[in-house]
């Protein structure tokens, strides 16, 4: 098997730019995950690859074999690109049985009845669903159904296999135990993957690497740990995870550590970020690591409750301080109006003011 | 996870071998073949309405004077007036009676009102000149009816000799046609909205009229344009009733100037009243459009539906069910028993009881003569021939329209629509032309193919109108999943979307069947010896005042139809209007 490459890959569909100039590559056997909020592109991205959607420009290519072209005029037919595809809705056809499902991309490859039913046999053992090869799509679950829906886009051998949210349509347990057992499928199948999905718990857990999308465009491309550690900017950090930003000035930098003043004039310590930053900035920092204090020191503010919720294994709290709004997480239940709460250094970063989401 | 090899699935690919798409072929053989058929019929009118000889004349030149003539010599003006007067009232009487019945019938709990439902669409299955004929044979100068009044009451206070005879009798053979446009709307209503209306303090009978009803609206103003345009184009009431007084609208002075001028027809002024016809139903059919563009607003249907409640009428149950039936009776039932009736006597009247006069001579007589055996019998096969190649020509267009990614696959949809502003008698005029001026047609003329093209041809929107909704309703990601599992586009359209589409097709072809087995107006200019159809032979056998067997053809299309509805409807599952 060979790498997926996207290069400089635009799609627009009149005015409206819906994949702008993404250029990825996906090593062999890799299982990376296009993540994004919805309208970010990355199902166009998706379907563009297994061209379902005609790309404006860029190039698609497996290793060597080009799919798609926009200077050259080449777009290769979906039917002709040996991939593998699963849909949101799982398109089994319902005139046909599970079996039949299988057999139809084989006929079209003209393999012969035994090997087709050596392979259908070994495709559905895979996805543990020997046993309703007779049943007919309205008879199944919806996890039966997914099932199912992976075995017909393996069973042909793909070179490269699409998922696109392919669990959102499962519930919420079923769901987290069909994330496990995709992902330990294509680690010993080893097969090439593709996986869009909004969901970004199901991202961190299933994949090699991520790629954060919005607006068309590749945000950030790392490893689970990367993106959530490491953001690059205030939209993955916010959308990963999510993040509390609190305004305030920048008025020094000291090798990775800035100092920054919030609006009262308490001054906190964070993570330097980006060295072009200057003037307005914002300080991250994720919920669960705000610690809640007793006394006042460096580092810590002081904030007032607004509502707080239960949420079982944590309590969340909407306090109000210098630099705005924000939310913390804590095991600790808050019992007074007024608390001091420490940002941790380590655990903030700074971003420029103006790179934060408008609905944070 | 069971332990199962994964080695196989690692060897070496399999792609499909790729060989040179067909698809486009089809596209382009679909696209060019719908504007061809299309294009053809309407080609000629448009040359003919600017010559001043008949077009298959070599040395025939370029005018303008027919449309002169047609304003000053012809008499067009009265026609028009005519045309005009007779379609509106046509259209208001079919929307009053059809709407109220709609919403009687769909949402009351009247008694028996499946079975009412069921008889009142009747007359949709049969052909104008059917019902005409009916109604002449009762109510007409010296009808069974309106004999049996004057006997009676000494008057008879109807005159059906009339415009507004002719308003009053097409318009409640037209009302079948709205009540179906809004027993949809009024039946598939979400419930929910009503059930808000009634929590907001509303009493059930003030929630139907001011929640559901309004929601009538689109199918009422779709209906209405409709019968407005089916008025202005429908040939064999005003034949009935207008032509022994004189009166002419203007599909009568086509079918007199066409056919029954006696020696040589005048070409130049047919051809332009055709052309005028033409650009006034066209634009009756765009305004159709305009007018439905924002009916979103009226979308009932959202998700789940839950079926609404019937409105208790309480004390009126009873006398509602008397109007009701007593509309039914006189509309319907004496309609039909009168062309049974007609049939099976020597000569109808309520002076002499009507088993008296029983004879089988009617049927004799249809039966003994080879030509009017071979209507039937064309009628029958042309209905099912080109309902299976009207089925099948429908199929390719909306595949190709809907499901394809050929570029100009809008142009072709509403290339294929255009027949809904093609009136039936302009269709056969424009084939009619078509075959004596494009060289090589000749060989159709005079067969019954040249009238399956016809009536292929008309039909063509109203079975896309069927066929397309049931398209939709088949997921798209079924054929991306068929195309990515390496299907091509003919591949997966076979496969995958015509199976899926069975039902729709069989209720397509009885659609089309029962409008090809009631057509008549398409085929007055295109039959001959030899391609007669029962509509045709009916009109022949009216002209000499052989009422008898008109009727027993009448009776003989009605029984047909409703064989082949029970039929259709037992042994296909389909579905036919409801």
């Amino acid at each position: 098997m060979a790498d997926l490459i996207l290069e400089q890959l635009t799609i627009a569909y009149g005015d409206v730019t819906a994949v702008d100039n993404i250029s990825l590559s996906v090593p062999s056997g890799e299982f990376l995950t296009l993540l994004g909020p919805s309208g970010c592109g990355k199902s166009t991205t998706l379907f563009s690859v297994a061209g379902l959607n005609q790309a404006t420009s860029g190039v698609i290519r497996i290793g060597d074999t080009v799919l798609f072209d926009g200077g050259k005029g080449v777009s290769v037919e979906p039917e002709h690109r040996n991939i593998g595809l699963v849909f949101q809705s799982y398109a089994l056809w319902p005139h046909m049985s599970v079996g039949e499902n299988l057999a139809f991309p084989l006929k079209l490859r003209k393999v012969n009845k035994s090997e087709r039913d050596t392979r259908i046999k070994e495709a559905l053992g895979l996805v543990e669903m020997s046993d309703y090869i007779n049943r007919y799509p309205f008879e199944l679950s919806g996890g039966q159904q997914q099932r199912v829906a992976l075995a017909r886009a393996l069973v042909y051998r793909p070179g490269l296999l699409l998922l696109d949210e392919p669990l959102s349509n499962l519930d919420a347990k079923l769901r987290e135990r069909a994330r496990v057992w995709l992902r330990e499928l294509q680690e010993r199948l080893q097969v090439t993957t593709v996986y869009v999905t909004h969901d970004q718990a199901e991202a961190l857990a299933v994949s090699d690497r991520i790629a954060v999308m919005s607006e068309g465009r590749i945000r950030q491309l790392g490893t689970p740990k990367e993106i959530y550690e490491t953001p690059t900017d205030a939209f993955v950090a916010d959308f990963i995870g999510s993040s509390n930003f609190l305004k305030g000035k920048l008025i020094e930098r000291n090798g990775p550590w800035a100092t920054v003043q919030l609006s009262n004039g308490s001054v906190l310590r964070a993570g330097a970020g980006k060295s072009e930053l200057s003037g307005d900035v914002v300080i991250a920092v994720r919920p669960e690591r705000v610690e809640v204090v007793g006394e006042p020191g460096e580092n810590i503010v002081q904030v007032s409750l607004n509502s707080g919720a239960y949420l079982g294994s944590v309590y969340q709290y909407e306090v109000s301080g210098p630099g705005g709004h924000y939310r913390i997480q804590t095991s600790k239940e808050m019992s007074s109006k007024q608390a001091y709460v420490r940002i941790p250094p380590e655990a903030a970063t700074l971003f420029a003011a103006d790179s934060v989401p408008q609905a944070a | 996870m069971t332990q199962v090899s994964s080695g196989a699935l690692q060897e070496a690919a399999l792609p499909v071998r790729p060989k040179a798409s067909r698809s486009p072929f089809i596209f382009w053989t679909v696209a060019i073949l719908t504007a061809v058929m299309v294009i053809g019929p309407l080609a000629p009118i448009v040359m003919q309405a600017f010559l001043d000889q008949p077009l298959y004349v070599d040395e025939a030149a370029l005018t303008t004077t027919n449309f002169v003539r047609l304003f000053t010599e012809a008499g067009m003006g009265t026609i028009a007036l005519n045309t005009l007067y007779f379609s509106v009232l046509t259209m208001l009487i079919a929307q009053v009676f059809g709407a109220v019945m709609a919403v009687v019938i769909g949402r009351s709990n009247l008694p028996g009102r499946s079975w009412m439902g069921e008889l009142l669409i009747w007359p949709l299955f049969v052909s104008n000149l059917v019902t005409a004929f009916g109604w002449f044979t009762m109510y007409g100068p010296s009808g069974y009816i309106t004999l049996g009044m004057q006997a009676w009451t000494g008057t008879a206070p109807w005159n059906l000799y009339s415009l507004t005879g002719m308003g009053l009798v097409a318009g409640l053979s037209q009302a079948p046609l709205t009540y179906l446009m809004c027993i949809g709307a009024v039946t598939k209503a979400d419930a929910q909205l009503e059930a808000a209306a009634r929590s907001a303090g509303a009493s059930p009978m003030r929630a139907l009229l001011s929640v559901t009803v309004p929601m009538m609206r689109p199918a009422l103003i779709y209906s209405a344009v409709l019968n407005f345009v089916i008025g202005v184009e429908m040939l064999a009431i005003p034949l009935v009733f207008g032509g022994p007084v004189g009166l002419h609208t203007v599909t009568t002075f086509l079918y007199d100037q066409g056919i029954n001028a006696a020696v040589q027809s005048d070409y130049g002024i047919v051809g332009a009243a055709a052309l005028m016809l033409l650009l006034v139903v066209g634009f009756l059919v765009w305004l159709q459009g305009r007018l439905m563009r924002n009916s979103d607003r009226f979308v009932t249907v959202r998700g789940k539906a839950s079926r609404p409640s019937t409105v208790d009428l309480g004390k009126w149950r009873w006398p509602a069910f008397a109007l009701v039936f007593a509309y039914l009776f006189f509309t319907v039932i004496v309609v039909f028993a009168g062309i049974l009736m007609r049939a099976s006597v020597t000569f109808l009247t309520p002076l002499v009881p009507f088993w008296e006069l029983l004879t089988t001579h009617n049927f004799e007589l249809i039966f003994s003569q080879t030509s009017y055996v071979r209507s039937i019998w064309n009628s029958v096969v042309i209905s099912l021939i080109g309902g299976v190649i009207g089925t099948a020509v429908v199929v390719m267009i909306a595949f190709v329209a809907r499901r394809s990614d050929f570029r100009y696959s809008r142009l072709l949809e509403y290339i294929a629509l255009f027949p809904r502003s093609l009136p039936g008698i302009i269709a056969g005029l424009g084939f009619f032309y078509a075959v004596v001026w494009i060289p090589g047609l000749d060989i159709l003329r005079g067969t019954i193919w040249i009238l399956v093209a016809a009536f292929v041809l008309r039909y063509i929107p109203i079975g896309f109108g069927t066929v397309a909704p049931a398209l939709s309703q088949i997921g798209a990601e079924l054929d991306r999943a068929a195309r990515i599992s390496g299907a091509g586009w003919w591949t997966t359209m076979r496969h995958i979307v015509l199976p899926l589409l069975r039902p729709a097709l069989f209720s397509t072809f009885a659609l089309l069947f029962i409008h090809f087995f009631k057509e008549y107006v398409t085929a007055v200019f295109l039959y001959q010896s030899g391609s007669e159809i029962i509509g045709t032979t009916m009109l022949a056998l009216y002209a000499q005042g052989d009422n008898g067997p008109v009727s027993a053809l009448a009776a003989i299309q009605v029984i047909i139809t409703a064989l082949f509805v029970f039929t259709a409807r037992r042994l296909l599952g389909v579905k036919i209007y409801g």
